[in-house]
């Protein structure tokens, strides 16, 4: 039975066209994947179904009657609910008061607080048994804050469910159980909507894939009857005929060491970090999340001026007390969260690309504006950041040209070290392709040496010469060669937990 | 080991540095005050503080929803002079006109400060900021010199015992229990019954996150409304407690209150950015503050750098505090991983 169909959408804003005749169909007791590069016009369709914006034109059918959301509550009172990319949690109420936020069981004039909580334990116990619903949201780890939002959308017992990037900040456990959790939805009638930026997940959870490419559908795969081809997937999301995967090459590096860190500590979250990364290569960090690699990220970048630590760098003592400091080493960081960390996101491109320049090298008192101009030009150019022009606020862009503008600004610097946090985070298939070919390519002409944390191992193994994987804040191995595999990295990073007893 | 964790939860919470800071100062002033337990010392206190609490606990109410107030000390001004307005000496039925009438200005009053803030989002500051003229331009237009009559019966917000027709068991309750303290109280216990409610809930939803709070289908502007017109009441109390001390309206009276009511929210552990902090624990840093000047007075400090020295304390208090908290975090971190 088809629950949800939604023809010849369209929606411009301004003067973006984001969805020029867009189709989705939605049936019973089935999981509908929604793919498509950033930009593609996905997270639009699902905030038109949910009535966070109005269609410009197309019709939405809801059960066979047309229907038209004006916002999401009036959406969710039908019983189509969204889990948002970006977390709509308040952080200041605990896990159980943000699940009931907003349809609280009452008891007369007053909040039924108990009811709330045994039915939010309930919610929570399928998806993340032991997650204490009492804790405050701004207490959870990012992967714990996904299962809240996605238990908040459950709590209201919807018939349709939108989960736009729901496992982007969970790992592979969590994964597991919301793909258990989505199943036994799936077999108790629901309907699933599922986008995901990892295609081995579509392809394992979803029997229906829609590809979205610039705003319309270029193709609808049925894997409960087609073949499950990934290649052809990844063709239809970005145009081109193009390789899924780039060929695996390990560089086996130089062996001159660029930096070598020893004895880091920083409170809790890192100790006894040792490692030495050589020149020319890709140095990866892994191990399960939140174990301490953002720390790690950080602390080399010299966010943390209490951070204890031996570091030379090209045979020479620095200190990481500043991140001007590690800036001027040619330290580099793109942080995990580019818009929180990364990018001024209501300014231009431009200034975005020119701000660390003007910062931190000696710079005439006048700036030469056209010569900038040109600079930004050449990176624009390099990354191939697609841009209307220069002024653009970088808002305006999509995910994966966001990330490309961060990665940008630091072009223009002779880079010794790239430290790379979780970059293909939200950015789609052909951005993280650009993205990545542009680093290997200055990594094996040896302008600078990487080290990247990514949350999805494909990254790591696709990309890594070695990998450390961190375990409670500690580098617990590290692989190299032909043991930078999925079961080597998932055994290592389990191996531990089990030998040290806990 | 369990009796220890309790302990450690207990001291390593920030508002148990609140405690311990009231805690000092309450003992300081029992020190300097001479004849601080005696019971006209203790109602004098309590009377002296009660309209900087009453005022903290609304300006928390509308900092935790995301907003700030800068329009208090007019309002109560304007208040007190509705009082006197709308009051006859002689004819107590007009005081409840007069109530009535005080309750309808503080609905009103909360309604547009709310409807600038939350409907026509206009930042807090300014809309507070330009509406605490108005609210002044109308109480000096009410009574441009303080003054105006009462009913006698309003001294029961102040003395029970000034009013020569009430009868002897409630002179002497007054005078176990002072008026003062039972306002206090109807305060707590406002909060009390609204923190069970819908409304309290959302208060701290839409301070902490009010783009969430409005996907989640909250209706964050009346929300905001409603915080403000929950301050109003308390306005509105402390109104009351003023006319019934002064028997008179004051158009400039409420004017110093305003920054000292933000600043003892604060001390007492509300975030300015809203959506954290305890209305409990407002009522708590404006005893702080109000002991704090009571030592200044007292510790014969020149008149000239009392204010000064105000100032001073009342940065170290959340200074200390913030340090206390990051320190007490550490700590319960370290322990953590032993």
């Amino acid at each position: 039975m088809t629950v949800l169909e939604a023809t010849g959408i369209r929606k411009h804003f301004g003067g973006v066209v984001a969805l020029s005749n867009a189709n989705l169909t939605c049936r019973q007791g089935r999981i509908t994947g929604l793919l498509g590069a950033n930009g593609s016009g996905k997270s639009t369709m699902s905030k038109i179904i949910t009535g966070v914006y109005s269609a410009d034109a197309g019709e939405i059918k809801y059960n066979g009657n047309p229907v038209r959301y004006r916002s999401p509550n009036e959406a969710r009172t039908a019983g189509v609910a969204m889990v948002f990319q970006n977390l709509s949690l308040v952080a200041d109420l605990t896990v159980w008061q943000n699940i009931v936020l907003g349809a609280e069981p009452k008891l007369g004039l007053f909040l039924n607080n108990r009811a709330a909580m045994t039915l939010c334990r309930e919610i929570v116990d399928q998806l993340l048994p032991g997650l204490d619903v009492r804790k405050m949201v701004h207490e959870l780890n990012p992967g714990e804050m996904q299962i809240v939002e996605i238990a908040k959308a459950l709590s209201e017992d919807p018939k349709l469910l939108i989960l736009d990037e729901p496992t982007a900040a969970l790992e592979q456990a969590q994964v597991k159980s919301l793909f258990d959790t989505m199943r036994a939805l799936v077999d108790k009638g629901v309907a699933i909507v599922f986008t995901s930026h990892r295609l081995w997940e579509v392809m394992e959870i979803c029997d229906d894939v829609v590809i979205f490419r610039n705003g319309a559908n270029v193709a609808n795969v049925d894997f409960t009857k087609d073949v499950k081809d990934p290649e052809k997937i990844v063709n239809y999301i970005t145009g081109e005929a193009g390789k899924a995967r780039i060929e695996k090459t390990r560089r086996t590096g130089g062996d001159e060491i660029v930096l070598r860190v020893n004895n880091l500590n920083h409170g809790r979250f890192l100790k006894n970090i040792d490692f030495e990364l050589k020149r020319g290569e890709i140095l990866g960090i892994g191990g399960l999340a939140g174990q301490g690699q953002h720390e790690l990220m950080l602390a080399l970048a010299g966010n943390y001026p209490g951070v204890s630590c031996d570091v030379e760098l090209n045979g020479e003592k620095i200190r990481l007390n500043r991140p001007a400091n590690a800036i001027r080493n040619s330290i580099l960081l793109v942080p995990g969260d580019r818009q929180l960390e990364g990018l001024f996101l209501g300014h231009s491109v431009f200034t975005n690309i020119i701000f660390p320049k003007l910062g931190l090298r000696a710079q005439p008192l006048f700036t030469p504006e056209k010569k900038y101009r040109q600079e930004t030009q050449e990176v624009i150019d390099a990354l191939a950041i697609v841009t209307y022009n220069l002024d653009m606020p970088v808002n305006s862009l999509s995910g994966g040209n966001q990330q490309k503008v961060v990665v940008g600004k630091w072009l223009s610097f002779d880079t010794n070290v790239l430290l790379l946090a979780d970059p293909a985070k939200g950015v789609d298939v052909g951005a993280k392709r650009d993205l990545y070919e542009y680093i290997v390519s200055q990594v094996k002409e040896n302008k600078m040496s990487v080290i990247l944390y990514a949350s999805d191992s494909e990254e790591l193994i696709e990309h890594c010469d070695r990998l450390m994987i961190m375990y409670e804040g500690q580098i617990v191995a590290i692989l190299e060669g032909d043991d930078i595999n999925d079961d080597t990295i998932v055994a290592t990073s389990m191996r531990v937990e089990i030998g040290s007893g806990k | 080991m369990n009796n220890n964790s309790v302990l450690k939860r207990l001291v390593s919470n920030p508002d148990f540095s609140r405690l311990l800071i009231l805690i000092l100062m309450f003992t300081l002033t029992a020190v300097l005050q001479r004849n601080f337990f005696a019971m006209k010392s203790i109602v004098r206190n309590i009377n002296s503080f009660t309209p900087l609490i009453l005022l903290t606990m609304g300006q928390a109410v509308v900092i935790l929803s995301g907003g700030l107030d800068l329009s208090v000390g007019t309002a109560l001004s304007l208040m007190t002079c509705v009082l006197t307005s709308v009051m006859k000496e002689g004819v107590p039925i007009t005081g409840f006109f007069a109530l009535a009438v005080a309750f309808a200005v503080a609905m009103a009053i909360g309604a547009v400060n709310g409807f600038g803030i939350g409907y026509l989002r206009i930042p807090p500051v300014i809309v507070t900021f330009a509406t605490s003229f108005i609210w002044l331009g109308i109480a000096l237009f009410l009574r441009p010199t303080p003054g105006g009559e009462t009913v006698d019966w309003f001294q029961a917000f102040y003395k029970i015992r000034n009013i020569e027709t009430a009868p002897a068991f409630l002179k002497a309750f007054g005078e176990i229990i002072p008026p003062a303290l039972i306002l206090v109280l109807l305060g707590c216990v406002l909060w009390w019954v609204i923190s069970r409610t819908k409304t309290g809930r959302y208060i701290y939803a839409v301070g902490s996150n009010s783009q969430s709070a409005y996907e989640t289908g909250i209706n964050t502007a009346w929300v905001q409304m409603r915080a403000c017109m929950i301050n109003s009441v308390f306005i509105l109390l402390a109104a009351l407690f003023f006319v019934g001390q002064n028997r008179s309206g004051d158009a400039r009276m409420g004017d110093p209150l305003t920054l000292k009511a933000i600043a003892a929210a604060v001390v007492g552990g509300i975030a300015l950015t809203g959506g954290r902090g305890s209305v409990y624990f407002a009522l708590i840093g404006a005893l702080i503050f109000s002991f704090v000047s009571k030592i200044i007075f007292f510790a014969n400090i020149p008149n000239a750098f009392q204010t000064l020295f105000g100032g001073v304390i009342v940065i170290v208090a959340i200074a200390g505090s913030q340090v206390y908290t990051l320190s007490s975090r550490r700590a319960m971190e370290e322990s953590k991983l032993t």
